[in-house]
């Protein structure tokens, strides 16, 4: 269970001025479930990814991983960025196994581990390119094969379907949705798409920029069905998903006076 | 690792084979190599029209012939104390002790520059003031301390490489990704593990340009060094045959440094070849 509490982050602008890049959140990721954070570009996101994979510290506020108060990155949290990370000198397989190799696990364990999540990802084949062969698709998927290699306890993704076009992204979700009803990962999934967040949240929280804040959250159950199915479209024209859409798109786009009272 | 995912893979597999490799590095050269020879062999046969028509004095430019025969005897008989063998190998152990010098220091150092504000701070301000001053002007210091030998040329030249390789390891460095190293960080990463993973291999096209640097450099001290102040070396050898206006010996020696240097260039590009063949790439 990963715990938020009342997380600030204040920077200082190049102005001077504060800027409350995270104001008061407070937010709890259950095992096995899908959170995903949407909102405008600058609503601090991407800034609660950050501050929860330990990159940014906070001003305020608390964040513990099953008890634990998080300081520092670690390898207890997978994180999948929006730009691929991968080492370039090194094939596929040998991305995969970073993790594993970092804390010690011997040669033909972490191949072995390595393998068998690059099948899970429909990979098996690749494993012996160096990354720049791949398109940016595969590149995510060995992202996400690499993050899961040393069995996180909770999956961050920031955005990392968000550099792809529309057809790979679709078949990326899928993938994602696969995955997750597999391993039951607890994951965080930033996006800026509504049609996203909605497909892939058991729970979407809707965040607003300056300060960057929660201003509601929802609780869905799309993801089941397209883990199963596999198929967007039923799940895209369902009225409760386009009520939802409509909903969130509303929030999103209102005005920032009017939208103080709306959170409870 | 061939075998197609079975039905258990929950996600069809990416079968569809992607567009065949970009075509090697070599290319681009390789289709100007031809338009550069046909210039290189233009150069020589204006050169021998010059020689054969007389349009310059032998003294100013002897004919290749000349140059050739001068070459078979420098290189049997000698000239200035040494044969071009002699010369040429005292040339080269010279520029090899100082880019091992530059390498072995150079590297480590600005590696740490490029990791500790300490480090830095303390060797920018030395490294930033010598790295100025053109190095035939302190090299009569250098004599002055360190006599005439081959201790004084070698540490003229040790610094001429030193630098370039210094601030290329430190460039290298600061030039990593920081997503990279958030990346290694959240796989678990200790801090050797970083450095050994993940900072060291992104400096390495940095390192190796700087090398490049270091090479032109030094051969260029080398030389005029070797002009100043030596009893051997290729550059000793050309200013003896220059006092006597030998000037197919000079034209001997300045073939044979031009040689050289298409040697390292060479030799650097297929060590990037090597070494980094995912340079740009990503």
């Amino acid at each position: 269970m990963l715990r938020i509490r009342d997380a600030s982050i204040t920077f200082l602008g190049s102005d001077g001025q504060h800027v409350h890049a995270l104001d008061h959140v407070s937010l709890d990721i259950a095992p096995a479930s899908i959170v995903v954070a949407v909102g405008a570009s600058g609503c601090g996101k991407s800034t609660l990814l950050n501050a929860i994979a330990g990159f940014l510290p906070l001003t305020e506020g608390t964040i513990t991983l099953d008890g634990r108060e998080i300081a520092a990155p670690g390898g207890d949290r997978g994180v999948v960025f929006q730009k691929d990370t991968l080492l370039p000198w090194a094939n596929v397989l040998d991305n995969v196994a970073l993790g594993l190799k970092y804390r010690g696990v011997s040669r033909i364990e972490r191949y072995e581990r390595s393998r068998h999540l690059l099948e899970l990802v429909g990979l098996a084949d690749f494993a012996e390119k160096p990354p720049y062969e791949l398109s940016g698709g595969m590149r995510q998927r060995v992202g996400i094969a690499r993050a899961l290699a040393t069995d996180p306890k909770i999956l961050l993704m920031d955005e990392p379907f968000g550099a792809l076009d529309s057809l790979t992204r679709e078949t990326m979700q899928q993938l994602l949705a696969s995955v997750w009803a597999k391993t039951g990962k607890q994951i965080l999934f930033i996006t800026h798409s509504i049609e996203e967040a909605l497909t892939l949240g058991t729970t979407i929280v809707v965040m607003s920029p300056r300060p960057g804040r929660i201003v509601a959250r929802f609780d869905a159950d799309f993801v089941r069905d397209f883990a199963e199915s596999g198929d967007i479209g039923p799940i895209q024209s369902h009225p409760r998903f386009i009520e939802l859409r409509q909903e969130i798109r509303s929030l999103i786009h209102q005005p920032e006076g009017a939208r103080r009272g709306t959170l409870q | 690792m061939t075998l197609a995912a079975n039905s258990q893979t929950p996600f069809p597999p990416a079968t569809a084979q992607r567009r065949p490799s970009p075509p090697p590095r070599g290319s681009a050269s390789a289709r100007t190599f031809g338009i550069s020879l046909v210039t290189l062999a233009a150069l020589i046969a204006l050169w021998v029209l010059a020689a054969q028509f007389g349009w310059a004095s032998p003294l100013f430019l002897p004919s290749p012939a000349d140059v050739l025969t001068q070459f078979n005897a420098v290189a049997a008989d000698g000239y200035a104390n040494g044969t071009l063998l002699d010369h040429t190998l005292a040339s080269l152990g010279r520029i090899a002790a100082a880019l091992g010098v530059g390498i072995f220091v150079g590297i480590p150092l600005g590696l740490l520059m490029g990791l500790n504000r300490w480090v830095k701070g303390i060797f920018s301000v030395p490294i930033d003031l010598y790295w100025g001053l053109p190095p035939l002007a302190y090299l009569p210091l250098l004599i002055i301390w360190l006599g005439i030998g081959e201790t004084s040329k070698i540490v003229l030249l040790s610094l001429s490489t030193f630098a370039p390789i210094c601030f290329a390891a430190q460039a290298g460095v600061r030039s990593v990704p920081v997503e990279r190293i958030n990346a290694a960080l959240s796989l678990g990463a200790n801090r050797l593990q970083l450095f050994t993973s993940i900072i060291l291999p992104s400096a390495l096209p940095e390192i190796l340009t700087g090398l490049k640097i270091a090479i032109g450099a030094g051969l260029s001290t080398l030389v005029a060094a070797e002009l100043i102040a030596a009893q051997s070396g290729l550059g000793y050898m050309i200013m003896s045959a220059a006092n006597f206006l030998a000037t197919d010996v000079v034209f001997v020696g300045l073939i044979v440094i031009a040689v050289l240097a298409f040697a390292f260039t060479s030799g650097m590009c297929w060590l990037e070849h090597r070494l980094i063949p995912w340079k740009g790439k990503l």
